[in-house]
């Protein structure tokens, strides 16, 4: 006991230490955690909001990948949903057309392998990996035509699959929808 | 000191710091599977426990129907790179008496010089999917059809099986010098054309994919003719109609000429 009051001094030093190393390593998580949700919030990261899966064997045989459901859709609140599929070695549509200023959703997957969806000139860059749905919300803020080349090496043809993105005035989109429900800018 | 027990909610070091940690894990949960999921503008959560099980990546079947429907027939065959291998010799013999009808067009030994498609070798994913797409409407043909459709699916693997079975025979054309026309060996990338051999079999096989060498140039012409028009559509998902469409006329007769004096 006589040796506690020998330390005491040494004590109060070490704890004092102590203290100053809790309270910077609590910062530092602390400054991660905002970190995260400020880059959440602001999308400067996109993470799905979900995780929605479909079977790359069978999608062509039902579900919102069937052949004919793939292109852009208007949607009711006047949005546009664009389905599109990667296989090797091409995607389905093998031209998207979308409309400028106005919110877009785009919801592809695989047929097979995983393959990579990406739009020249954006941010839009994300895998499509067989079994799972991607879903991305995006918006062009001008007409014109991206190349949308697969990033994602998927076979000895990848470097053949080459898709095509051309953004339109949202009038002439528009009119383009009276005659077709699903759109596309293939043939 | 050393007589107090470390791991004791009395000693203040153990239970402020077990205090603090368990407070951040709380609060950045709550970030994390609450705040921002809520403040995601395009998604709509049926209740907090559906946000909190979408943030930590519970999957979900895309239960979205296709509210647009095909008004032409859709191949319906589930192709898988696995499926038909390794036929037993009972599927191959019974294959044989089945093969006797189709004779006619595509040779005794599957190899003919009728214009239409030589079978001997031809891999057996192949003849079982056009068969199914014969017999479903998904591909149109005045003579195949009607055979086809009399076929069980049983039937079609058997015939699919035989025919794989038989030794692919050189065509008359056979020409192994013909230097391969560009459109064959690289295809044209910036115009989502890839190597014909990366799913014909050269290279690699894309289940589905037949293999080109010693067809009838007029066969294979007429078929990525039909593909480029969209005459043809029982390719799945358009992968070979994005292909076809996408070459130029020249480009095609090269193609066919090739493959026609290929072994
Ligand atoms: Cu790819």
């Amino acid at each position: 006991m006589a040796t506690e009051t020998d330390h005491g001094p040494g004590e109060a030093v070490a704890a004092r230490i102590e203290r100053r190393w809790a309270t910077l390593s609590i910062v530092i998580v602390a400054l991660l955690v905002g970190m995260a949700a400020v880059i959440g919030i602001h999308r400067a990261t996109m993470p799905q909001a979900r995780v929605e899966t479909a079977d790359p064997k069978t999608l062509h045989l039902s579900g919102e990948f069937i052949e004919s459901n793939l292109g852009s859709a208007v949607e009711p609140d006047g949005s546009v949903t664009v389905r599109a599929i990667g296989q090797q070695y091409s995607f389905t549509p093998q031209c998207i057309v979308v409309p400028a200023e106005t919110p877009i959703t785009i919801r592809a997957t695989s047929a097979d392998v995983v393959h990579g969806f990406l739009i020249e000139g954006t941010n839009i860059n994300t895998m499509l990996v067989p079994g799972y749905v991607s879903d991305l919300p995006v918006r062009f803020s001008a007409p014109g035509e991206h190349v949308m080349p697969c990033q994602e090496f998927c076979g000895i043809g990848h470097q053949g699959m080459w898709g095509k993105v051309k953004v339109v005035d949202r009038t002439a989109f528009l009119n383009m929808t009276a005659a077709k429900r699903r759109l596309t800018c293939a043939d | 000191m050393s007589d107090r027990p470390l791991f004791s909610p009395r000693n203040p070091w153990f239970s402020i710091s077990v205090g603090v940690t368990a407070g951040i894990a709380v609060l950045s949960a709550i970030v994390g599977l609450v705040w921002l999921p809520l403040v995601q503008p395009n998604v709509k959560f049926s209740g907090l426990w559906d946000a909190i099980c979408s943030a930590a990546g519970v999957p979900r079947a895309a239960v979205r129907d296709a509210s647009l429907k095909p008004e032409f027939k859709t191949s319906g065959v589930v192709m898988t790179p696995q499926m038909l291998a390794g036929a037993d010799q009972v599927s191959i013999g019974r294959g044989a008496t089945l093969a006797q009808r189709c004779a006619i067009c595509h040779g005794p030994q599957g190899v003919s010089d009728a214009n239409s498609p030589n079978l001997a070798g031809q891999f057996a994913a192949v003849t079982y999917k056009e068969l199914n797409d014969f017999k479903s409407g998904a591909r149109a043909s005045v003579v195949m059809v009607p055979f086809a459709a009399a076929m069980s699916d049983r039937d079609m693997k058997d015939v699919a099986a035989y025919y794989a079975y038989l030794p692919r025979v050189p065509s008359n054309n056979l020409d192994v010098g013909r230097p391969a026309p560009a459109i064959v060996v690289t295809g044209a990338p910036m115009r989502n054309i890839p190597p014909c051999g990366s799913c014909h079999g050269d290279i690699d096989n894309k289940a589905g994919s037949p293999w080109l060498g010693g067809q009838s140039a007029v066969y294979i012409k007429a078929q990525l003719e039909a593909f480029a028009s969209g005459t043809r559509r029982n390719d799945i998902s358009e992968q070979m109609r994005n292909i076809a469409r996408q070459m130029t006329a020249e480009e095609i007769d090269q193609a066919a000429h090739f493959y026609e004096a290929q072994p």
